[in-house]
């Protein structure tokens, strides 16, 4: 089977003064689609440095990285917008919503994204079929029926959180990326939002790569990378992953 | 969703954002306002002009016969031409009203529009009269208006009220410098209404094809005109012609002045307006994007192109600048314009003028959007450049240099409250230069404003107290000899005075203006460019000062000049200038003026003493005016200033209030942490209220010695565009300053009052929470 992802030597160098920092060194990975990968490290490791690479949200400064065998690496930022508009779902620690949009708007907020990216790119042609999500039933999926009209100040985190991976799932993309999802939620609001992220990934086959320095989290993917001072360290194939509540921390 | 999203912002910003709506509608109200004046008048001065066929060239100073007329009609250049008398007379009604008589054979150039009444037809009897002198002195169509002319009474039935191309602007003599209409008027009359039996033409007007009638006459026009007065003179073949043009025309000349003078006006202050729109904009944008950072990060990672979101953080200025933009425009246009040009209506006499909403405000309103719109894309390049997983982190903080000031030895020695404000306004230098152009502009308005009045108080007491001490002025009937006028100057212990129209030319440039005689007395007195009392040179030539400029020259320059009405020139030496607020030209003493050999004929007696009621049927005597009566005539002037100084000083409340506001609320939002650290560490509110106070001291301060220049610039620029015949010095008393440094600092602490209260209802815990 063919890789969907695949990282060639890939290297995201900072200058500081005269001094270059390796953020990450000579990466080779790959991951196969509708895999749910957890990306493991402690902090400092490389990991968001990898997902922004991986979401077209930074670029390498060394290697190539190929998804769907277009080399994402060499992308202008024009392109790099169009990829994210139909590729990406993105989920952050702090979910990031825009404050002053409601949990239904920050979700049909998705709608003015691809209606503003350039038509008949390679991304539209690979992604036929993957058409954008009705907002209200995708809320709805989260279990956010109740919550369309709430902003987000006047949402636990929870439930701001399940409403980033709504506004992520609406998009209805191929690779969905998760850094810390759990990061800033109690050990419960927690389980339930890797549940929802494990059916997304089995259900609706869509990718899912998330990041995290919890162990814990390696038992229910079905790869686990980790990642050590901006290198690879070990890459583990999980035969039986576990159900989210089955994890504890 | 972008769009509700900036709604909400919008909402949550609103001081900032409404101060950016206000100025950017302020800047084009203000112009609209005053251009959709300006642009009124001028339309409507060509529409009129070309509708009654105003002329371009006058011939006087001879008897002009048929045979005169077909050979000036047979230039190739003159589209028509026609002969008429005018003279002076008067109406005899409960008084003597002066009156201008026009005896007419045809009514093609320079047409009359009748506004009630029968037409005039070539041979019709009865009299046709200035519709302001019917109006004031109660006369109606039909009734029948007795005149005097050269001591004969005669009588005509008033056939109409009318307007005259040629009576827009007239006032009773050159020495008035405000219209008082309907206490003097014009007439017209078909030359078979004659009563006397020395008829002749006295002036021949022509009309061309090389000048049209709207918006002045320009360069060129002006020099085909000449070399048509050129080919005129020719064919008439007479040394006594004096040929002028329009612009000669003290009517014509005036409006124009007036009409160049607004629209001078109308760039002065929207710039300031938009400035502090565009600063208002850079500070609020920079801040709310800022603040927005993770947004922006958010908003590029979920796939929004750079695009996209510059158009959205470009919309908010947009938006705000189009609705202010649109609603100055229309205000304006029904407001200031219909308000200007209704006060304009009773010193200029047209038949209709209306405001006009010309191109220009629809530009200023899409260039005010488009400068918006483009500042506010620069304000947050700095956040929408880098990649969206820079943009998701917090920024950097600022890298903080000690300034010059910090590392000076004085530093140490200014005190805690000193020192904070320093350094908040060192790192903040946006949001004060802002601060102090607002303060600028408040109190630029506010001194100009002032200004306006004591100019105009100044110059009635500068012409009437000053320059002239008469009490009474008796103004002689034409005609009256020399040994007569002199019988009454020494009756009344009076100095004699005669005015002459003349016509200057120094280094190519003509001017008309008057050559001013008086003889041994002491009423007339000089001041010099300072306004410092100068006595003339006896034997010279002195100049006023406002011509000196006009043609360029200076103490000690040749120039020409002759008498209208004698061909002659004479080349002299300026050997004075003198100031003048209402008569242009020359000045020399009798003994000057004889010594060309002209024979003085004085038309004017200044006196002290009281000649009303003895002189009251006097034929010799055209009339006596006291000094209350010319006080007067300044009312109507004085009540157009005092309807500027109000739009001036609103708009400069307006200015302080909302640029000052505004500021202190940004001020306090990034503060707010600072602040509720002090108040952790136990400073009281009232000591954080006055460190804040202290800043806007200083600020107001600055402003004010920046404004108050600025408002010298504008009344300098106000007052040097009045017409030719105007010299006005912009004046401004110690109570100006006075008034416009205390009104801005009451404004500035009042706001600054209301804005500090808030230092109270900080909350310390929640200021002080960690950043989330």
């Amino acid at each position: 089977m063919k890789p969907f992802i695949e990282f060639r030597n890939v290297e995201k160098k900072y200058m500081i003064g005269d001094n270059a920092f390796y953020a990450l060194k000579d990466v080779n990975l790959s991951i196969y689609e509708g895999e749910m990968v957890v990306i493991l490290g402690p902090s400092g490791a490389g990991k968001s440095t990898l997902l922004n690479l991986l979401g077209g949200m930074d670029s390498p400064t060394g290697g190539n990285i190929f998804i769907n065998d277009h080399d994402i690496s060499k992308f202008k930022d024009d392109e790099l917008t169009v990829y994210r508009a139909w590729n990406v779902g993105v989920v952050f620690q702090f979910y990031n919503l825009v404050p002053t949009l409601t949990a239904y708007e920050n979700v049909a907020l998705m709608k003015d994204v691809r209606k503003n990216v350039k038509r008949g790119s390679v991304w539209e042609k690979d992604n036929a079929g993957l058409e954008l999500l009705d907002p209200k039933e995708t809320l709805a999926s989260v279990g956010l029926a109740d919550h369309m009209d709430q902003f987000p100040s006047q949402m636990s985190g929870g439930e701001q959180q399940r409403t980033s991976i709504a506004r992520a799932l609406a998009k209805n993309p191929r690779l969905l990326l998760c850094d810390e999802p759990t990061g800033a939620l109690d050990t419960d609001t927690g389980k339930e939002v890797l549940k929802l992220l494990q059916r997304v990934s089995s259900k609706q086959k869509h990718t899912v790569v998330m990041v995290t320095h919890n162990s814990s989290f390696a038992d229910i993917a079905d790869r686990v990378i980790r990642v050590k001072n901006g290198t690879v360290n070990s890459i583990i194939t999980n035969d039986e992953p576990k159900s989210a509540d089955e994890v504890s921390w | 969703m972008l769009l509700r999203k900036m709604w909400r912002d919008l909402l949550k910003n609103k001081v900032q954002f409404f101060s950016i709506f206000i100025m950017s509608f302020l800047g084009i109200f203000v112009f609209s306002g005053l251009d959709s004046e300006v642009s009124g008048m001028d339309h409507y001065e060509g529409v009129y002009y070309e509708n009654t066929n105003l002329y371009d060239i006058c011939a006087q100073g001879m008897a002009f016969k048929n045979r005169h007329l077909s050979k000036v009609k047979y230039l190739k250049d003159v589209k028509e031409a026609e002969l008429r008398f005018k003279t002076a007379g008067k109406a005899e009604l409960s008084k003597e009203y002066d009156l201008q008589m026009l005896f007419i054979d045809d009514n093609k150039i320079s047409r009359m529009i009748l506004a009630e009444g029968i037409p005039y037809t070539p041979g019709a009897s009865g009299v046709w009269v200035d519709i302001n002198f019917m109006k004031k002195q109660g006369l109606s169509v039909g009734d029948m208006l007795n005149m005097k002319l050269n001591g004969i009474s005669f009588g005509q039935e008033i056939k109409g009220a009318v307007y005259h191309p040629e009576f827009v602007y007239y006032v009773k003599d050159v020495s008035a410098f405000m219209p008082d209409y309907g206490e003097y008027g014009f007439v017209v009359m078909d030359t078979g209404s004659y009563p006397l039996d020395d008829f002749y033409y006295n002036q021949m007007v022509i009309r061309s094809s090389v000048a049209d009638n709207t918006g002045g006459l320009d360069k060129d026009e002006k020099n085909r005109l000449s070399r048509l007065m050129n080919e005129v003179k020719y064919v008439l073949d007479s040394d006594e012609v004096i040929l002028t043009d329009k612009d000669a025309d003290l009517s014509y000349q005036t409006f124009r002045a007036e009409i160049e003078q607004h629209a001078s006006m109308v760039y002065i202050f929207p710039p300031i307006f938009l400035a502090i729109a565009l600063l208002g904009i850079i500070t609020t944008m920079t801040r709310m994007t800022a603040k927005q950072r993770v947004q922006i990060g958010t908003l590029k990672a979920l796939g929004f192109s750079k695009r996209t979101i510059t158009v959205h953080y470009a919309s908010y200025a947009f938006f705000l600048s189009l609705f202010g933009g649109v609603l100055g425009a229309v205000l304006g246009y029904f407001t200031i314009a219909k308000y200007i040009l209704g006060m304009m209506n009773t010193s200029y006499i047209l038949p209709k003028v209306n405001t006009v909403f010309s191109f220009k405000s629809y530009a200023a309103v899409l260039i005010s959007v488009i400068i918006s719109s483009l500042v506010s894309i620069m304000a947050c390049r700095k956040e929408l450049s880098p990649a969206p997983a820079d943009t998701l982190r917090p920024a950097s903080p600022k890298n903080l240099k000690h300034s010059l000031i910090e590392r000076s030895f004085l530093w140490k020695h200014i005190g805690f409250t000193i020192q904070w404000n320093l350094r908040d306004i060192l790192r903040n230098k946006i949001r004060t230069i802002m601060g102090i152009i607002g303060v600028l502009g408040c109190s630029m308005l506010i001194f100009a404003a002032c200004a306006c009045l004591d100019t105009v108080e100044f110059i009635t007491t500068w012409m009437y107290g000053e320059l002239n001490t008469s009490r009474y002025s008796i103004i002689m009937n034409e005609g009256v000899s020399y040994g007569d006028t002199a019988e009454y100057a020494k009756k009344y212990k009076g100095q004699m005075v005669s005015t002459l129209g003349c016509e200057f030319e120094a280094g190519g440039i003509k001017k008309s203006g008057n050559i001013t005689i008086p003889d041994r007395g002491n009423y007339l007195h000089y001041q010099d460019r300072q306004l410092k009392h100068i006595d003339l040179h006896e034997d010279g030539v002195a100049m006023s000062y406002r011509m000196s400029v006009l043609l360029g020259i200076k103490e000690g320059d040749m120039f020409s000049w002759h008498i209208i009405g004698d061909d002659k020139w004479h080349t002299d030496r300026v050997s004075d200038i003198y100031r003048n607020p209402s008569v242009q030209g020359i000045t020399m003493s009798r003994k000057r003026y004889e010594s060309y050999e002209y024979s003085f004929c004085p038309q004017t007696i200044y006196t002290n003493m009281d000649p009303v009621k003895e002189l009251k049927d006097d034929d010799n005597i055209a009339g006596v005016q006291g000094l209350s009566e010319m006080m007067k005539a300044m009312d109507a002037m004085k009540e157009m200033m005092y309807a500027m100084v109000y739009i001036m000083i609103t708009a400069a409340a307006i200015l302080g209030i909302v640029v000052l506001y505004n500021l202190g609320v940004l001020s306090l939002v990034e503060k707010n942490r600072e602040m509720a650290t002090l108040k952790v560490l136990g400073f009281k509110s009232a000591r954080i209220r006055s460190i804040l106070q202290i800043q806007n001291v200083w600020v107001t301060l600055l402003g004010i010695s920046c404004g108050i220049p600025f408002g010298i610039v504008v009344i300098n620029i106000l007052f040097g565009t009045m017409p030719e015949s105007m010299d006005y010095v912009a004046k401004y008393s110690e109570k100006s300053f006075i008034i416009c440094i205390l009104g801005t600092f009451v404004l500035s602490y009042l706001v600054n009052r209301v804005l500090s209260g808030k230092v109270k209802t900080i909350d310390m815990v929640d200021a002080l929470k960690g950043q989330e």
